[in-house]
C-alpha cells in the first residue's frame, strides 16, 4: 500500500515539477532544498521563513509533504555536491529518472543526459519524528492561509479541536487577516476551544464556554461535556460548561428538527408524485392498481438503463437469452445530462406499461374495485419476477449525476441538492397535473367522468379513451417517482412493494380523487414519518406509529382530509 | 341456500373424514415403505401443511365470500396463533437448546437476563391454547370495532387490514420485541411430552389438523345456514338495505371478523409444530394476499372452494417451485389474474360456468338458425345473474 501511495504521489508530482521550471517562486523550492541538507536549527529557521513568505504553490506544498514522508532522496554528484532529488517513479525496482528539488528540472549528468537512479539503493534524506512534526506544523500553518476557504475552515477547526495553547497565536494572527465570515466564525470557535482547555485560568474558561454557546459551536459539544463532568475544574467553570452544553444542545435540536423536516418534505414529495397517480386512477376509474408500485420500479429501472446506455452499455440475460444494450461511452458533462433524458423516458415507459395494463386487465374490471385489487396484484407479482429475471435479484446501483451530489448548509442544516431537486420537481408535477385537470379539454373530460360516468358518456365523452389516457398518465407519474427514488435510495425488484402501502395510505388519508388532499397527506405522512423516526430513534417504530395514527385518523375523518361530497350511500 | 345439511354433503364430509383421519395416516403408518401406497413422512407433513392452509382459506372465505369483507390481513391472525403456540413450544425445549440455558436460544443470544414477564405463563399448555384463541380475537375485536364503527368498508377496509399486518410484520421483525425478531421461533423439540419430530407425532398433528378442518367446515356450514348467515350474506349483497331494515350491520361484521380471526389463529397454531418454525414473514402482506388467491381459485362463497383452492394452489406451488423456480411467481400471478378476470366462481364454479357458456352458445346458435328462418326475429342474449351472485355485475363500458 505505501508503495502505491508513493507512486501516485510521484506521478502526480512529475508534471507539476516539469511545469515549475519557469515558475517565479523558485526561491521556496531552493529553501526546501537547502533545508533538506541543513542542520536541525537551520531547518527550523528555513521552515519559519517558508511560513512567512506569501503565496506558496501547490507544488511546493506537495514537496513538503514528500519530505515529511521521506520521499526526498539525496544524490551525490561527481563533484561531491549533495543534491536533493525526487524520483519520477518510485514503485518500481527499475531505474528511474529523477527531478532536482531546488530547480524542478531533470537530474542530468554533465553530458546533458538524464541520470537513472535505482530506487532500491538511493539514499533517503534523514527525517526524524521531530522534523516530521515540524514539517507537519508548517503544512498546517500554510493551509490556514490557503486560498480555499473550506481548507482554511477545516484547518482552523483541526487546530481548535487539538486544544493546544501553542496554536493560539497562529489563530489570532490569521483572524486579523481573515475576511471570509464563515472562516472567521470557525477561527473564533477554535480560539474559544483552546481557551476552554486553559485550566490555569478558570475565568478564561468561563468566557470561552460563554462565547462557544453564543457561537452555537456544535463541534465543541464533546469538549464542553467532558469539562462539565471533569473533577479538576472549578465549580464556576463547570457551571458555565453545563450552561453552554445545554444551549448548544437546544440549538442542535433545532438544527436536527429542520433537517428532519427537510428530509420529510423530500420523502413526502416522492410519496406525493407516486400517490398522485394512484389518486387519479382510483378516483377516476374506481380501480385499485396494486401494480402501481411496480410502475415506480419501472421508472427507476428506466433511469438505471439510461444511465448505463450513456456509459458503457448494459448486458442483460433474461431467461438465459443474452442481450447487450450498446453504450454511448460518454464521460464528463455529456454523461451528467443522462438524468435529464431519464426523467421523460421513465415517464413514457411507465405510461406505456400502464396503457398495456389498462387494455389487458383493468378495462374488464371497472367499478369492481376488489377484483381489480386482486387481479393487479397478480400483475404486480409477474412484473416483480420479470424485474428479477431481467435485472437480477439484487439491488442495482444508480449513480447520481454530479450536479445532484453536492449540498449546501444554512446554519448547520445540510440541504442535499438531490432532495431539493425532488421537492422542486414535485411542485412542478403537482402544478402540471392541476393545470391538466382544470385547463385542458382532457381534464374536463376526466372530471366529467369522475363526477358521473354514465352522464358523461351520454354527453359524448369518449370514456374508454379517457380511461386509457388517465391510467397511462397515472402510471407515468409513478414512473417519475421511480426516477427520483433512484437518486435517493436503492433500486431493486421489490422497490415498489415498499412504497405501495405508503402510497395507498396517502390516498386514503387525503381523500380519494382530491389533489389538495393528496398533497396535504403526502407531506403530512412524509414529515411525521421522519419526525417520529427521529424522536423514537428507530425507523420501524416510526412507521408503525404512522400506521396506527392513520387508522385512528380515519375514525375521525373516514373520508380523508378532503372527501368527495356526494349524496350516494355507496361512494 | 338450503337450511339443513344435504345428504350428499353429509356423505362428502363422511368420506373426507375417513380419508383424512383414517386412510392417509394408515397409509403412512402401516403400509410398508416399499409399497406404492406408502405415504412418506415428508408427504404426510406436507399434506398437514395444506390442511392448515385450507382452514386459513376457509376463514378468508367466511369473511370475503360470505360477508363481502376482503381482509388482506388474515395471515396476521394465522401468525399470531402460530406465535402464541410457538412460544409454548419454545419454552418446552428447556435446557436442550444450543446454549443449554433455561431461556430460549435467541434470548441468550440477544442477552436477556431473564424470561420476559409475558412469556412466563406460556409454560402452561392450556394458557397457550387460550392465548391462541384470545389474542387474535382481541386484536380483531379492537381493530374491527374501530374500522366498522367509522364505516370503513370495501376497498378501504382491505387497505387498512393490509396496513395492519404490515405494521405488525415490521414490529415482529424487531429484535427487541421479544419474539425472536428476524429468525422467529424455531428448533422446537417437544410437544405435550412427545418428540415433535417423530413420525408418530407428526401423524397425530396431521389428524388434529384434519379434525380442525372438518369442525371448521361444519361450524361454517352451520353458521351460514342460520338466520345469522342470511344477514351475513345480506350485508355482502347490500349493506345499506340491511342498515335500513334496522340491523346493526357493524356488529354482524365485527362478529364474523373476530370468528374468522380465531379460526385463522387455530390453523396457525397447528401449522407451526408441523413446519417447525414461525417467523415474521408469515404475516407479510404478500402471504395474506396469497391466501385470498387460494379462495379465489377454489371459488368463494362456497365452503368447499377454499379447501380445494388451498390444496390445489399449494400442491401446484410445491411442484412449480421445484420444476420452474424462476417462473413460479409469474405462474401464480397469471393464474390469479386469469381467475379473477374469467372465472369469478373459481374451480368449483367452473362446471356450471362451462355449462352456462355451452347453453348460451347453443341458444345463440338457435337464434341464428331462427334468424335465418325469420329475418325479423333477433337472437335473445341471456345474461346469467342470480341474486346470490358474489360479484356485483359491473358495468363494463
Amino acid at each position: 500500500m505505501p508503495r502505491l501511495k508513493f507512486f501516485c504521489l510521484a506521478a502526480m508530482l512529475a508534471p507539476l515539477l516539469l511545469h515549475a521550471e519557469t515558475s517565479p517562486d523558485s526561491s521556496i523550492r531552493e529553501s526546501i532544498a537547502r533545508a533538506v541538507t541543513s542542520s536541525a536549527a537551520d531547518q527550523d529557521s528555513i521552515l519559519d521563513q517558508i511560513v512567512v513568505s506569501s503565496g506558496i504553490s501547490k507544488t511546493e506544498h506537495d514537496l513538503l509533504t514528500s519530505w515529511s514522508n521521506g520521499e526526498i532522496y539525496l544524490y551525490t554528484d561527481a563533484g561531491g555536491q549533495v543534491i536533493p532529488i525526487i524520483l519520477e517513479q518510485s514503485d518500481t525496482t527499475d531505474k528511474t529518472r529523477a527531478f532536482r528539488v531546488d530547480t524542478g528540472q531533470l537530474l542530468k549528468d554533465s553530458n546533458g543526459a538524464a541520470i537513472m537512479i535505482d530506487p532500491t539503493d538511493a539514499t533517503s534524506s534523514d527525517v526524524n519524528a521531530i522534523l516530521r512534526k515540524k514539517i507537519q506544523r508548517t503544512l498546517d500553518l500554510l493551509s490556514l492561509s490557503d486560498s480555499n476557504p473550506e481548507v482554511r475552515r477545516g484547518m482552523a477547526f483541526k487546530l481548535g479541536s487539538s486544544q493546544k495553547a501553542e496554536n493560539l497565536p497562529l489563530l489570532e494572527t490569521r483572524l486579523k487577516l481573515e475576511t471570509d465570515p464563515g472562516v472567521k466564525k470557525t477561527l473564533y470557535e477554535a480560539e474559544a476551544l483552546i481557551q476552554l482547555a486553559d485550566t490555569a485560568h478558570p475565568e478564561r474558561q468561563v468566557a470561552a464556554a460563554d462565547s462557544l454557546a453564543k457561537l452555537n459551536c456544535i463541534g465543541a459539544l464533546d469538549a464542553l461535556r467532558s469539562l462539565s463532568e471533569s473533577k479538576s475544574a472549578s465549580a464556576e467553570t463547570k457551571l458555565a460548561a453545563t450552561k453552554a452544553t445545554q444551549a448548544i444542545q437546544s440549538y442542535l435540536a433545532v438544527v436536527n428538527f429542520f433537517g428532519t423536516i427537510f428530509h420529510g418534505v423530500s420523502l413526502g414529495s416522492i410519496l406525493l408524485v407516486s400517490a398522485l397517480g394512484l389518486a387519479i386512477t382510483f378516483g377516476l376509474m374506481g380501480v385499485i392498481n396494486m401494480a402501481h408500485g411496480e410502475m415506480i420500479a419501472v421508472g427507476a429501472y428506466t433511469t438505471y438503463v439510461v444511465e448505463n446506455v450513456f456509459r458503457d452499455g448494459l448486458p442483460l440475460s433474461p431467461l438465459g437469452i443474452r442481450i447487450v444494450l450498446p453504450g454511448m461511452h460518454l464521460t464528463g458533462w455529456p454523461f451528467q445530462t443522462y438524468f435529464l433524458f431519464a426523467i421523460p423516458l421513465s415517464f413514457l415507459v411507465a405510461a406505456l406499461a400502464g396503457l398495456a395494463l389498462e387494455r389487458l386487465v383493468i378495462r374488464f374490471l371497472y367499478r369492481r374495485v376488489l377484483e381489480s385489487l386482486l387481479a393487479t396484484w397478480g400483475v404486480s407479482l409477474i412484473m416483480q419476477q420479470l424485474f428479477r429475471l431481467v435485472f437480477g435479484a439484487n439491488n442495482v446501483q444508480v449513480n447520481s449525476p454530479s450536479w445532484l451530489l453536492g449540498n449546501f448548509t444554512i446554519s448547520d442544516v445540510v440541504l442535499g441538492y438531490n432532495r431539493i431537486f425532488v421537492i422542486v420537481f414535485a411542485v412542478l408535477i403537482v402544478v402540471g397535473t392541476w393545470l391538466l385537470l382544470t385547463k385542458t379539454p382532457l381534464g374536463l373530460f376526466i372530471r366529467a367522468v369522475i363526477q358521473d360516468r354514465d352522464m358523461a358518456a351520454c354527453m359524448g365523452v369518449p370514456t374508454q379513451r379517457v380511461n386509457m389516457l388517465t391510467f397511462a398518465f397515472g402510471s407515468g407519474l409513478a414512473g417519475l417517482a421511480g426516477a427520483f427514488l433512484s437518486q435517493i435510495g436503492n433500486v431493486g425488484p421489490s422497490l415498489g412493494q415498499s412504497y405501495i402501502i405508503d402510497s395507498f395510505m396517502t390516498v386514503v388519508v387525503g381523500g380519494v380523487g382530491s389533489i389538495a388532499g393528496t398533497v396535504v397527506s403526502a407531506l403530512g405522512i412524509g414529515c411525521s414519518d421522519q419526525v417520529l423516526q427521529q424522536v423514537l430513534g428507530s425507523p420501524v417504530l416510526g412507521k408503525i406509529m404512522v400506521l396506527t395514527a392513520i387508522i385512528l385518523f380515519l375514525q375521525w375523518k373516514p373520508g380523508g382530509f378532503f372527501p368527495t361530497r356526494s349524496r350516494t350511500l355507496d361512494s | 341456500m338450503q337450511n339443513s345439511f344435504r345428504k350428499a354433503e353429509l356423505w362428502g364430509i363422511g368420506i373426507g373424514a375417513i380419508l383424512i383421519l383414517g386412510i392417509l395416516p394408515a397409509l403412512n403408518a402401516f403400509v410398508p415403505e416399499t409399497s406404492v401406497f406408502h405415504l412418506s413422512d415428508f408427504t404426510i407433513n406436507l399434506y398437514g401443511k395444506y390442511l392448515s392452509y385450507a382452514v386459513l382459506a376457509m376463514s378468508v372465505d367466511l369473511l370475503w365470500g360470505y360477508t363481502g369483507l376482503l381482509s388482506l390481513g388474515q395471515c396476521l391472525f394465522f401468525a399470531l396463533g402460530g406465535y402464541a403456540f410457538g412460544m409454548h413450544l419454545m419454552l418446552l425445549i428447556g435446557k436442550l437448546g444450543q446454549y443449554h440455558s433455561d431461556l430460549p436460544d435467541f434470548m441468550v443470544f440477544l442477552g436477556y437476563p431473564a424470561l420476559p414477564l409475558h412469556w412466563v405463563p406460556f409454560r402452561s399448555f392450556w394458557f397457550s391454547v387460550a392465548a391462541v384463541v384470545l389474542v387474535p380475537g382481541l386484536v380483531a375485536l379492537v381493530f374491527g370495532f374501530l374500522a366498522f364503527r367509522s364505516r370503513i368498508r370495501g376497498v378501504y377496509f382491505s387497505i387498512l387490514t393490509q396496513a395492519l399486518t404490515y405494521g405488525a410484520c415490521l414490529m415482529f421483525f424487531r429484535n427487541d420485541f421479544t419474539f425472536g425478531g428476524n429468525n422467529g421461533l424455531t428448533d422446537f423439540k417437544f410437544i405435550l411430552g412427545y418428540d415433535i419430530r417423530s413420525a408418530a407425532t407428526q401423524r397425530c398433528l396431521f389428524i388434529a389438523t384434519g379434525i380442525l378442518l372438518i369442525l371448521t367446515y361444519v361450524f361454517c356450514r352451520w353458521l351460514t345456514m342460520t338466520k345469522f348467515g342470511k344477514i351475513q350474506r345480506a350485508v355482502r349483497d347490500s349493506e345499506n338495505r340491511v342498515l335500513f331494515s334496522g340491523y346493526a350491520a357493524a356488529n354482524f361484521k365485527l362478529f364474523v371478523f373476530v370468528v374468522s380471526a380465531i379460526i385463522a389463529s387455530l390453523a396457525g397454531a397447528l401449522y407451526v409444530p408441523q413446519v417447525g418454525i414461525i417467523n415474521p414473514s408469515e404475516m407479510a402482506p404478500d402471504k395474506s394476499l396469497e391466501a385470498v388467491v387460494w379462495v379465489a381459485v377454489g371459488g368463494r362463497g362456497t365452503l368447499i372452494g377454499p379447501i380445494v383452492g388451498a390444496i390445489v394452489v399449494n400442491a401446484l406451488k410445491s411442484w412449480a417451485t421445484r420444476a420452474f423456480p424462476d417462473l413460479w411467481l409469474i405462474i401464480l400471478g397469471a393464474m390469479f389474474a386469469i381467475v379473477v378476470l374469467f372465472m369469478p366462481k373459481g374451480l368449483v364454479g367452473l362446471p356450471k360456468q362451462l355449462y352456462s357458456l355451452f347453453q348460451r352458445s347453443s341458444t345463440f346458435l338457435k337464434g341464428i338458425s331462427a334468424q335465418r328462418g325469420n329475418e325479423a326475429q333477433l337472437p335473445v342474449k341471456e345474461t346469467s345473474t342470480s341474486p346470490g351472485d358474489v360479484i356485483r355485475t359491473g358495468r363494463a363500458d
